[in-house]
């Protein structure tokens, strides 16, 4: 692995270096209203994939600096202002990028670094069918050894995100409902086992802190209060092996569930609620009573993702696959 | 399943200006002309669904009656599915069936509809709000509607009875599939069966409707009749099943079984009025349009039951205020007899048959509901004749065809998995067409 560089941007996600650029551009106006903005040229520019671009868009789509139009791509400007679409190459438009953020981009060397670009990918084709990983192409993609592409391999593996077929191919997907299924099946049996042996350890003080968030902080999200449950409560459970299950049980799920959302698929509003009672539970009362909620809550996230599965049949293949993943 | 007259496709231009006075529904002899505002913008209500219910015959009544326009978007039922689902911005109403709830409903696209405010909602029948014409009739195997009908706790969809609905049921029917008789006989000596549509007899000359949720189950239908395939649960296929059955119609395809894949109401008309197809899976107003190829071209009543589908109207999720207030005046009007008799006559039944029969024609009424002769030719919705006098609805009466059905049209778990293999199939066929 190579040397991690001495510039602190190089620690940031690319897609979080991309959205700095991307919105000081359009602070300054160097990007003008209604600029189509697609991914592909962006990528190109910031010379990175299409993924921490999508990513980057969506944040700046959040913020309500971009927004989703028509056509394909994003339009620069706030939504409802009925603005004209304006389509040019964004190379013409010189963007400033600060020269701290030019390096990082440039020198990310390490696996870790286009690993999470490499696992939304992987995940993603997945929903689609059945895809081969190329190793050749693999490495040439990334612009690395097949000794970096392995460690980037081996990772996923442990992750249940591929495998190897009888040939010796490394193989991802289908996904499938079943796959969900029994993976939620383990979950409501394990986890809330887990949770009970870990009542002595559980950080309350953090719990309580979760609880009172929700309905007041907007930017919690229910994969933070999964996390937290995670950290602050299961993972305290005193048996390794367990809670080592557990967590390699819930990666594929993780991975996929990133996935499905980046594909525009919607969010769970109701799961806020879950947790509250959940946590409301975890502090208020015997372990008990929360574990048998927590089973009940992983049924119902089990239905709600089977859902996610079949209406991810509507978006077309077209969203392009990258050229190491090869459909069998 | 679609309404074969082009007419019925005009959309007035959105957002355009009549002087109420010269608007359509109004007489200039009896309707006093106001003296202001002179112009005012028409009400307006944006139906988007497909050939089943998108009728010109059912959109001018409604005008009439409603006193706004209603503009019709009509699209196959694939598009329709993802439209409804990614965009429901672009319409105020939904009108698709139970099954497409599964992804219409779960993109967040509707809101619940408040049976409160649906008058006629005593009078939907038992089929539609039980999931059987009585309480031991067999359901048939997957998603009967009545399990996508009731909004429950959490934002899904059962059979729990409640207050709140995803969707009005309306018209439905019980599917099979077509059959050329010069091939298989008129089917009184060897009855019909679902296998005849992977009949060595019909190699080459078979043609299926491209939709996962439902020509997917007639080639399941028939694969599972000819024993070369079996399903624990038709109606919730393992992988290992889907991928059996994928596997024998590739087989057959290669051995070229398929002629074709159709869509719409048309291209399956057109197959047979080529004389290309001798089985293909049908919809039943496809029958009313088939000259003289009605004459060896027929429905069947297959031995091993039905495929039935119920569809329905759902209100997009943006819909309030003065616009929610026309999407209910809308529903309501659907169940007051008028749709339902238009539906019938492309041999479509009512969730609300009481007021169907009212609007119908007592020859009519025991022609399509009763299994009785056609005591006279009957027409179909544009006006055309569809029966000829003398004929009997194959299946029988509404109880009986209730009684035989095999199978809803289903979005089954691993739906994503299907509608990819089956998606890939039909491509295959129809490139194998050139």
């Amino acid at each position: 692995m190579n040397p991690r560089s001495s510039n602190p941007l190089a620690q940031e996600p690319r897609y979080e270096l991309i959205t700095q650029v991307l919105r000081s551009n359009i602070q300054s106006g160097q990007l003008p209203l209604g600029l189509v903005l697609l991914e592909g040229p962006i990528a190109a520019l910031m010379q990175s994939s299409r993924i921490p671009v999508q990513a980057a868009l969506r944040t700046l789509s959040m913020e309500g600096l971009v927004h989703r139009f028509v056509g394909r791509g994003y339009l620069v400007g706030p939504p409802n202002e009925d603005i004209a679409p304006l389509r040019c190459d964004v190379g013409a438009f010189d963007l400033k990028i600060p020269q701290q953020v030019d390096d990082a981009l440039q020198t990310r060397g390490t696996w870790k670094h286009f690993y999470d670009e490499v696992e939304e990918e992987v995940a993603l084709c997945q929903v689609f069918g059945e895809f081969r990983i190329v190793e050749t192409e693999l490495a040439d993609y990334l612009g690395v050894s097949r000794t970096v592409v392995r460690d980037v391999l081996s990772r996923l593996q442990e992750r249940g995100l591929i495998a190897k077929n009888a040939s010796s191919h490394w193989i991802a997907g289908p996904l499938t409902a079943r796959t969900l299924r029994e993976k939620f099946e383990v979950r409501a049996i394990v986890e809330p086992a887990a949770l009970r042996l870990a009542a002595p350890h559980i950080h309350y003080s953090q719990i309580e802190a979760f609880r009172n968030r929700i309905g007041t902080d907007p930017t919690l999200k229910p994969e933070g209060l999964e996390a937290a449950l995670m950290t602050y409560c299961i993972a305290k459970a005193p048996n390794t092996a367990l809670v080592e299950m557990i967590q390699t049980n819930q990666m594929l799920l993780t991975s996929v569930n990133r996935a499905l959302t980046g594909l525009g698929l919607p969010e769970d509003e109701i799961a806020l609620d879950q947790y509250r009672t959940l946590f409301d539970l975890i502090v208020r009362h015997p372990i008990d009573s929360a574990a048998e909620y927590l089973r009940d809550h992983l049924h119902i996230m089990a239905a709600k993702n089977l859902a996610r599965m079949k209406i991810v049949a509507v978006i077309s293949e077209t969203v392009g696959f990258a050229p190491y993943l090869a459909p069998q | 399943m679609a309404g074969l007259n082009p007419a019925t496709f005009i959309l007035p231009s959105a957002g355009k200006e009549v002087p109420l006075a010269l608007a359509p529904y109004a007489d200039p002899t009896t309707t006093p002309i106001l003296a202001a505002p002179p112009h005012l913008p028409r009400r307006r209500l944006r139906v988007r669904g497909t050939s089943i219910t998108l009728l010109k015959e059912v959109r001018e009544r409604a005008q009439a009656d409603l006193g706004f326009d209603v503009d019709y978007e009509l699209m196959d039922f694939i598009t329709c599915q993802r439209q409804a689902a990614m965009q429901p911005e672009g319409y105020d109403i939904y009108e698709q069936c139970f099954h497409n709830l599964d992804i219409v409903w779960f993109w967040g696209a509707l809101q619940p509809i408040d049976t409160q405010r649906i008058a006629d909602w005593d009078k939907i029948t038992d089929l539609s709000k039980e999931g059987g014409i009585s309480k031991y009739a067999w359901r048939g195997h997957g998603d009967a509607p009545v399990r996508k009908l009731y909004v429950q706790p959490g934002g899904f969809l059962g059979p729990k009875q409640g207050r709140y609905i995803s969707m009005l049921p309306t018209v439905h029917n019980r599917d099979s599939f077509g059959f050329d008789t010069r091939v298989f006989g008129n089917g009184e000596i060897k009855r019909p069966s679902w296998a005849w549509l992977l009949d060595r007899r019909a190699k080459g000359r078979i043609a299926l409707v491209d939709e996962p949720a439902i020509g997917f189950f007639d080639a399941a239908l028939a694969a599972e009749a000819a024993g070369e395939v079996q399903f624990t649960d038709i109606g919730n296929m393992t992988i290992a099943e889907i991928d059996g059955l994928m596997t024998l119609l590739e087989n057959r395809r290669r051995q070229g079984y398929f002629c074709a894949s159709w869509r719409t109401g048309e291209e399956a008309a057109e197959l047979l009025l080529q004389d290309r197809v001798s089985a293909q899976s049908m919809w039943s107003p496809v029958y009313g349009h088939l000259g003289q190829m009605a004459e060896v071209f027929v429905e069947s009543a297959p031995i091993e039951g039905y495929r039935a589908w119920h569809g329905g109207a759902s209100l997009s999720r943006h819909l309030a205020g003065a616009q929610l207030d026309m999407g209910y005046e809308y529903l309501n009007w659907w169940l007051d007899g008028y749709a339902g008799a238009v539906m019938a006559r492309q041999g479509y039944y009512m969730s609300a048959p009481e007021r169907t029969k009212a609007a119908l024609a007592p020859e009519e009424w025991a022609y399509w509901y009763e299994g009785a002769p056609a005591a006279r030719d009957l027409f179909g919705p544009s006006g055309a004749v569809a029966v000829k006098a003398g004929a009997r609805r194959a299946g029988g009466t509404y109880q009986d065809r209730a009684n035989r059905i095999a199978l809803w049209n289903t979005v089954m778990e691993e739906y994503n998995y299907a509608a990819r293999s089956w998606d890939r199939f039909i491509r295959r066929v129809n490139e194998g067409q050139k």
